[in-house]
């Protein structure tokens, strides 16, 4: 009995270590960059153009390029990818080709994003000629998050139980109505969070853009959709690799990273208390 | 009205899925069309040929061949199984070597004088291989063409050399970016293993839940990290903490790639596994724990075999994830295409070639092509990735 | 999203009123003048735009022959191929000189070794010399940084100092010339090569030898101007002469005594 107890002592606190591990690690890549970015970051490191060749100045334009693009790729994949999930899940009838789509989105969610940026720049950039260009970047963007959002569009709907439906139709109300009117707000919560997750992961994603829109060092402002953008994974990328003088553009380079990741942590904690809060309405109600 | 109404909505959603069931089978179709074209094409530098003199009883070369000679590795025709002569090399830049100025008068504006001057040199040397555009080449009754054996399926797969670039004969062996990924890959979830485990194991049964609370933004945000910033942390930290830990002649390494890689598949590997360990049915913990077996020892003969392929999806599924990552990896491996003997040496990954090598290759080109066939393979692992998770889990719901 | 969907109108809105926009890209060497330059010139001319992106030499060339780029720097000379892809969709390409530069070897500033010959540096580049011994340095292994595949460097110096061998495949290659900088710094055994602009204190540039040891000259201004100094190399502009009503004057603004100054401050060598 007691070889018992001890045995299941020493597994708990190997088990408690080591995800303790995992929480230290991240405090620890955060606390790296927030303890050195955290001096960088200013108000006119935000809203400067970079001046120096990187080295002094601000992002502005990367957090702007950044913005574009997210909104881009949102406006073509958030309302595509929703209505095709509505389609599969409430019409489509079970037959191998339903099966071999959702095989298909499955694995194009999994696919990796340079994979994406291979086939965003000789579609879009090289074979319907956009150029390196804000469309070019947020067409392949926008299909990157498109069978994510599908996905998280299914999976909200295929959790509402059928009885919901049933008792609509009983009642007398057509599909639509259904679908509007039962079923969307129900899913509604599940669907937004996954909506901004995406602009989560859209916004830190790197090899995508590397061959569709990404510019180097960009002086002003985009002004059409025709032109390219910085954007702020690549910034950092750059400017952690490239330039005459590595370690006088550091600096920038934690500032960046720091920007990058605050958007990631106001993102995640947005798409918690969303879901919090519309899921509460939905039961209030 | 209201029929209308149905009918309209209904040809929306229709459109739209169709819109996005097109590019879903126009990505693989692209990305195929473009990889296979590489096979069956000659490894040599569009329009330009080989030429050599007609007394050479050499006829065909492996790209391979040409790579050694034109390295000057091989110094004689014997060795691609011709006649004892020794090679001589020739490129266009070194025609001022054997003509004057005066001789090749108005190079620029006639190049036919020169091409014909090179023809008459290579009719004059045996032993000459001459490397040249094919659009102004003159043949003479001296002079012949030398045949570059096409790239082939298993040459692609069993290649140990990746010169993409390399001329006259560019050299696509993917052999080296293939197992420089599976080493980072695979190490990665060797690493990432023990702690993803644990921590769903903690999180799903053991952790109280406001601990719980706690720990799942933890694993979100892990997620939510953009690889740059990794890369950029591996680059700054890991990639000198490996140097040092092993007393390395350099950081860049297999082994820091796998660190990076970990980090950032554990979160795939938390969630998946901690759904599946959830998923338990709340009865058989209940019949254990009345059977008089510890919290533990329901664990881990109960809980575990019960989700164990929830586990192995978890696995699997993080694998695919450290296998497609391409900035972090591209920062801090070193990107030395070599065939790894220890997880301690610079190595290239597949990703990581196409992120590096894209922007260089010409359209349509053959190193265009390899990059869209190695996408190819990225795709294929992930497609293999997806219905074994699929098999394992036998229609059981995986969480991603 | 009713906020994306007004800030995507108003950029197309703003598309109405576009400027003349010049795009230029290319060689990584070349990336840090022309962000300076166009820096400068758009100080000056208030209406122009300038987009920069780097990627290499061959990205720059390539997005020529593609149409997607105005003007491509190279920090080596076209390819006949490539020259020959450019004529095939009927357009010709326009070659500048805007600098000079000095292509330095680096190595830690631990190191003993300070000066090598060609024949030594092709030895290594190649895979053939592994050990720093066997250079007169102390018993450790060398690792070799080199530059991707689509550098003008890596071709530059394939051409001129490898004697067009190719480099072995354990060569460690770098996405950009930053991140040798940064990794020979922190590597004992580190070589690698740069452009002359990004030597700084933390590395050391060594001497080299073209003529079989006779003679060692380490990388300068100076000597890279007396040509006494052998790996030193033409840095190019490249655009169609469709466009060169549009690019034409940012090129002569480079060719000013304005822009060989700014050539100077980043470290390259100037036209004259």
């Amino acid at each position: 009995m007691k070889t018992k107890k001890i045995s299941e002592f020493i597994a708990f606190n190997i088990f408690r270590l080591l995800s303790l591990i995992i929480v230290l690690v991240l405090v620890a890549i955060l606390s790296f960059i927030v303890v050195r970015g955290a001096s960088v970051i200013n108000w006119e490191f935000l809203t400067a153009m970079p001046e120096e060749g990187m080295t002094k100045g601000g992002i502005f334009p990367a957090i702007v390029g950044t913005i574009c693009l997210v909104g881009g790729s949102m406006l073509f994949a958030f309302p595509l990818g929703v209505l095709s999930g509505i389609y599969m899940n409430e019409y489509m009838r079970a037959t191998w080709f339903k099966r071999f789509m959702k095989l298909m989105t499955n694995n194009l969610a999994g696919v990796p994003s340079i994979v994406f940026g291979l086939f965003g720049m000789s579609l879009f950039v090289n074979t319907l000629g956009f150029g390196d260009s804000i469309l070019a970047g947020s067409l392949t963007l926008g299909l990157l998050s498109l069978p994510v959002i599908i996905r998280t569009t299914e999976e909200a709907l295929k959790s509402i139980d059928n009885t919901y439906r049933e008792g609509s139709y009983a009642l007398g109300a057509t599909k639509l109505q259904t679908i509007r009117r039962v079923v969307l707000p129900m899913a509604y919560p599940n669907i937004i969070t996954g909506f901004i997750l995406s602009v989560g992961r859209v916004s830190g994603e790197t090899a995508p853009i590397l061959f569709t829109v990404a510019a180097y060092f960009l002086p002003k402002l985009p002004s059409g959709i025709f032109d390219q953008v910085m954007a702020l994974p690549y910034h950092l990328y750059v400017i952690t690799t490239s330039g005459t003088d590595v370690e006088a553009s550091r600096g920038m380079a934690y500032g960046t990273a720091l920007v990058l990741i605050m958007m990631v942590l106001v993102l995640n904690i947005t798409a918690t208390i969303v879901r919090k809060k519309l899921n509460k309405k939905l039961k209030v109600n | 009205m209201k029929k209308i109404y149905e009918k309209a909505a209904h040809a929306v959603l229709f459109a739209s899925s169709t819109v996005s069931i097109i590019t879903v089978l126009l990505i693989i179709l692209f990305l195929f069309r473009e990889g296979l074209g590489l096979f069956g094409q000659k490894p040599i530098e569009d329009g330009q040929v080989l030429l050599v003199n007609k007394s050479n009883p050499v006829n065909k070369l492996t790209s391979d061949e040409l790579k050694n000679i034109f390295d000057q590795e091989y110094t004689n025709w014997k060795t691609v199984g011709g006649s004892n002569d020794s090679i001589l090399l020739f490129r266009i830049d070194d025609i001022f070597n054997y003509y004057t100025e005066e001789e090749l008068a108005g190079v620029d504006t006639n190049m036919q004088l020169l091409n014909e001057k090179v023809s008459e040199l290579v009719g004059k040397q045996t032993g000459m291989v001459a490397f040249i555009p094919e659009k102004q080449l003159v043949l003479n009754d001296k002079v012949k063409t030398i045949e570059v054996e096409p790239v082939t399926v298993s040459g692609f797969f069993g290649g140990e050399l990746w010169f993409p670039t390399s001329q006259p004969a560019a050299q696509f062996g993917i052999l080296p970016l293939l197992s420089g990924t599976l080493w980072v890959s695979l190490l990665a979830i060797f690493i990432a293993l023990p702690f993803g485990l644990a921590t769903a194991v903690y999180m799903a049964e053991i952790a109280r839940p406001s601990v719980r609370n706690m720990l799942k933004p933890v694993v979100e945000l892990l997620s939510g990290i953009p690889s740059v910033v990794y890369g950029f942390f591996g680059l700054i930290v890991i990639v000198p903490l490996v140097q040092q830990l092993f007393s390395l002649p350099v950081g860049e390494t297999g082994l820091a790639g796998s660190i990076v890689l970990a980090i950032m598949a554990l979160p795939t590997i938390i969630t998946v596994a901690e759904d599946s360990i959830r998923n338990t049915p709340r009865s058989m913990k209940e019949a254990s724990l009345a059977l008089g077996a510890t919290h533990w020892q329901t664990i881990y003969r109960v809980i575990i075999p019960y989700a164990s392929s929830g586990i192995t999806a978890a696995v699997i599924l993080g694998i695919g994830r450290a296998i497609g990552e391409t900035m972090a990896v591209l920062m801090v491996t070193g990107n030395a295409a070599i065939i790894p003997h220890t997880i301690l040496q610079p190595m290239r990954t597949i990703p990581a070639t196409i992120a590096a090598e894209l922007g260089e290759a010409a359209k349509g080109g053959m190193h265009y092509k390899a990059l869209f066939a190695l996408g190819c393979i990225l795709f294929l692992i992930t497609l293999l990735v997806n219905i074994t998770v699929e098999f394992i889990s036998g229609g059981k719901r995986i969480k991603r | 999203m009713k906020k994306t969907i007004i800030l995507m109108a108003a950029f197309l809105i703003a598309a109405a009123g576009h400027i003349q926009a010049q795009k230029i890209k290319g060689s990584d060497t070349v990336l840090p003048l022309a962000q300076k330059e166009a820096e400068a010139f758009m100080k000056k001319n208030k209406g122009s735009r300038i987009t920069v992106t780097g990627g290499g030499s061959g990205v720059g060339i390539s997005a020529l022959i593609e149409n997607t780029t105005d003007i491509a720097m190279a920090s080596r000379k076209m390819k006949l191929s490539e020259k020959m892809k450019v004529g095939e969709s009927g357009k010709t390409s326009v070659e500048t000189v805007i600098a000079y530069d000095a292509l330095a070897v680096i190595v830690n500033p631990t190191n003993a070794v300070s000066q090598l010959t060609r024949e030594q540096l092709e030895g290594i580049f190649t895979g053939k010399i592994k050990n720093w011994k066997e250079v007169g340095g102390e018993n450790m292994p060398i690792v070799v940084y080199g530059r991707e595949s689509s550098s003008g460097t890596y071709d530059f110096f394939k051409e001129h100092v490898l004697n067009n061998k190719n480099y072995a495949p354990s060569v460690m290659s770098m996405p950009a010339t930053g991140a040798i900088v940064q990794s020979v710094s922190q590597t004992k055994g580190a070589i690698g090569y740069v452009g002359l602009a990004y030597v700084e204190k933390n590395v050391k540039a060594i001497k080299v030898s073209f003529d079989k040891g006779k003679k060692y000259v380490a990388p300068s201004v100076a000597t890279a101007k007396d040509k006494s100094y052998p790996i030193v190399r033409p840095l190019f502009f490249y655009y169609v002469t469709g466009s060169a009503k549009m690019v034409k004057p940012f090129v002569d603004f480079i060719l000013s005594a304005e822009g060989q100054r700014i050539v100077e401050l980043e470290g390259f060598i100037t036209l004259k």
